[in-house]
């Protein structure tokens, strides 16, 4: 006992370190607020299949709405030619300026399942492509309720009432996504905003909009976005847009069950 | 032209230790500034023109890239300067923040080069051959392994060219296979070498106790000034970093704390810190020029 006194006393005292640091770092299941999650959950699962279609469909339903656009190539273009004669010049140039800069593919021109490749021919006529409108709005109001966990240095950076971006009509391109959109608006807007394009999702991750990142206000926070009152279960930038969505941008401080969006994450569970 | 080598094992290290914790803690550009200037010129002072060149040939560059290659990766920060072509914003505050990681990386670099010269191998195993004997055995090794390989490397060189095997000249092919013979020869010297010395250490006794080490050092009276002065402006430092005295603050804007007498004061401890044994050495030079000039 003698012999081996200082090695236990050594490895209870990295233990003990080691169970302060899960305590501390607020590992544990009982804090940051994830006993809420659970018992919202359940009310989560309740609604969640009215709303939000199961995964299958969705996935059925970008099928043929990609059917649809490749089918409707050759309508499509004869759309652009007369839109090209009717539409002003200046929106040829908006769109030049807006939209060439981002690396990231639509959607259309980049299938979530490689089975059907879009022609060459689509990406040449997205410079003639019909103006829409949609709202967008970008909001932390989360962040309010729980500002003793966001980071001391960010506090000057939460407007009042917790709204970045007010909802507003914006204009998109027809085959554009919600990525593109918001990478567009928040440049027009000189709002501060880092992704990161995440090749094995084919799709970008949102980090931080004015600066608010991710894990800024608690482990389990993080930018989400809601269309329609739906949360889409899969990257902004394959979710194609549709003329008139409703797209908000929601900040989360507690993986989404705060803004009832916890349902996006329940695949794991179930 | 080295006092500061000649004091007791300890004091240097204290120094070294105080010095190269704080560079890598403190984010502040004055500290960042102190950091950078003391070690160019204590390294440039313990090597002489060796150091300077190896400081404005690669340290500099290595700044430059470092300092360039932040912005691309980090895009935090208010001020947005522009985008860069992935669509992702360019700002001020990672170009600063890339300037003082640069500055902060060199500064250590260069620390540690002054720590080689003046920590020698026999002053670690002083300090901590007692406390852990197998553990220092084999920091000291480790440290000394670069320096000695490179010496040796240039000894089997030589003994290679004299029987015609040449890393120089002769055909791209020829100077590679000699090249591979000589590493080849390197490796089992550097392993053979390395057994040989721990068995040494072993036959003699290394580590066992109740056995006690020849050692040249005495703490007298110059060691205790030294000592105390460092760790006077050493705690005097810690502290005010710790009450907040050095904040500064790169993301999402950025903030220093106010610049009252207080943080000034931590400025100079701090530069008065770093600059003792340049200091030393200076007081030390006319020390001796006034007692030559009695004679």
């Amino acid at each position: 006992m003698k012999k081996y006194g200082y090695k236990i006393l050594a490895g209870l005292a990295i233990l003990s370190v080691l169970a302060a640091a899960f305590w501390w770092g607020g590992n544990a299941p009982s804090l940051r607020g994830r006993k809420d999650a659970q018992t919202s959950d359940i009310n989560n699962t309740l609604t969640a299949h009215i709303p939000a279609q199961p995964p299958v469909d969705i996935s059925s339903e970008r099928e043929s709405q990609q059917q649809k656009d490749t089918s409707n190539n050759p309508l499509n273009e004869k759309e652009a030619e007369n839109s090209d004669n009717k539409a002003p010049v200046t929106t040829k140039k908006e769109d030049s300026g807006g939209v060439e800069t981002v690396s990231l593919d639509k959607p259309s021109a980049e299938p979530a399942s490689d089975e059907k490749p879009v022609p060459e021919s689509r990406k040449d006529e997205e410079t003639a492509d019909k103006q829409l409108t949609c709202t967008l709005s970008v909001r932390c109001d989360t962040i309010l309720k729980n500002i003793s966990w966001l980071k001391p240095e960010k506090v000057e950076l939460i407007p009042e009432d917790g709204i970045i971006f007010a909802e507003q009509e914006v204009v998109f391109y027809e085959g554009e996504s919600v990525f593109n959109v918001l990478l567009r608006e928040m440049k027009k807007n000189k709002i501060h905003l880092e992704f990161e394009n995440m090749p094995v999702y084919k799709s970008a991750y949102i980090e931080g909009i004015n600066n608010i990142y991710e894990f800024d206000c608690g482990e389990l926070s993080g930018w989400m976005y809601r269309v329609n009152g739906d949360f889409p279960n899969y990257g902004s930038s394959r979710y194609q847009l549709a003329p008139g969505d409703k797209v908000e941008w929601l900040y989360t401080c507690d993986l989404g069950s705060d803004i009832g969006g916890g349902s996006s994450f329940q695949g794991i569970r179930r | 032209m080295n006092t500061f080598k000649t004091y007791h094992p300890i004091v240097n290290f204290a120094y070294f230790t105080f010095v190269i914790v704080f560079s890598m803690f403190f984010m502040h550009p004055v500290c960042l500034g102190i950091s950078l200037f003391c070690s160019f010129a204590y390294s440039i002072l313990l090597n002489g023109k060796k150091a300077a060149r190896f400081n404005f040939l690669y340290m500099l560059p290595m700044l430059l890239f470092a300092a360039l290659v932040n912005p691309a990766f980090n895009h935090e920060g208010a001020s947005i300067l522009g985008y860069l072509p992935g669509g992702n914003p360019l700002t001020l505050e990672s170009i600063a923040y890339g300037v003082s990681a640069a500055v902060m990386i060199v500064s250590v670099i260069c620390w540690f080069s002054c720590y080689n010269a003046v920590m020698t191998s026999d002053k670690f195993i002083y300090l901590f051959g007692r406390v852990a004997p197998s553990l220092s055995l084999v920091l000291s090794m480790t440290l000394r392994f670069v320096p000695k390989f490179k010496e040796q490397m240039r000894v089997v060189a030589n003994a290679q060219k004299c029987i015609g095997r040449d890393v120089t000249g002769t055909s791209m092919l020829q100077r590679a296979k000699n090249g591979v013979s000589i590493l080849s020869i390197m490796v089992t010297w550097a392993l053979e070498n390395a057994v040989e010395t721990a068995d040494s250490m072993k036959s003699r006794g290394y580590g066992l106790k109740g056995r006690t080490s020849f050692s040249i050092y005495t703490f007298d009276l110059r060691d205790k000034r030294a000592m105390i002065a460092i760790s006077l402006l050493g705690i005097y430092v810690a502290v005010g970093k710790f009450a907040g005295g050095l904040y500064f603050r790169y993301f999402p804007t950025i903030k220093s704390v106010a610049i009252t007498p207080y943080s000034i004061s931590l400025f100079f401890a701090y530069f008065a810190l770093c600059m003792l044994p340049i200091i030393i050495e200076i007081r030390e030079a006319q020390n001796w020029k006034s007692i030559k000039s009695k004679i």
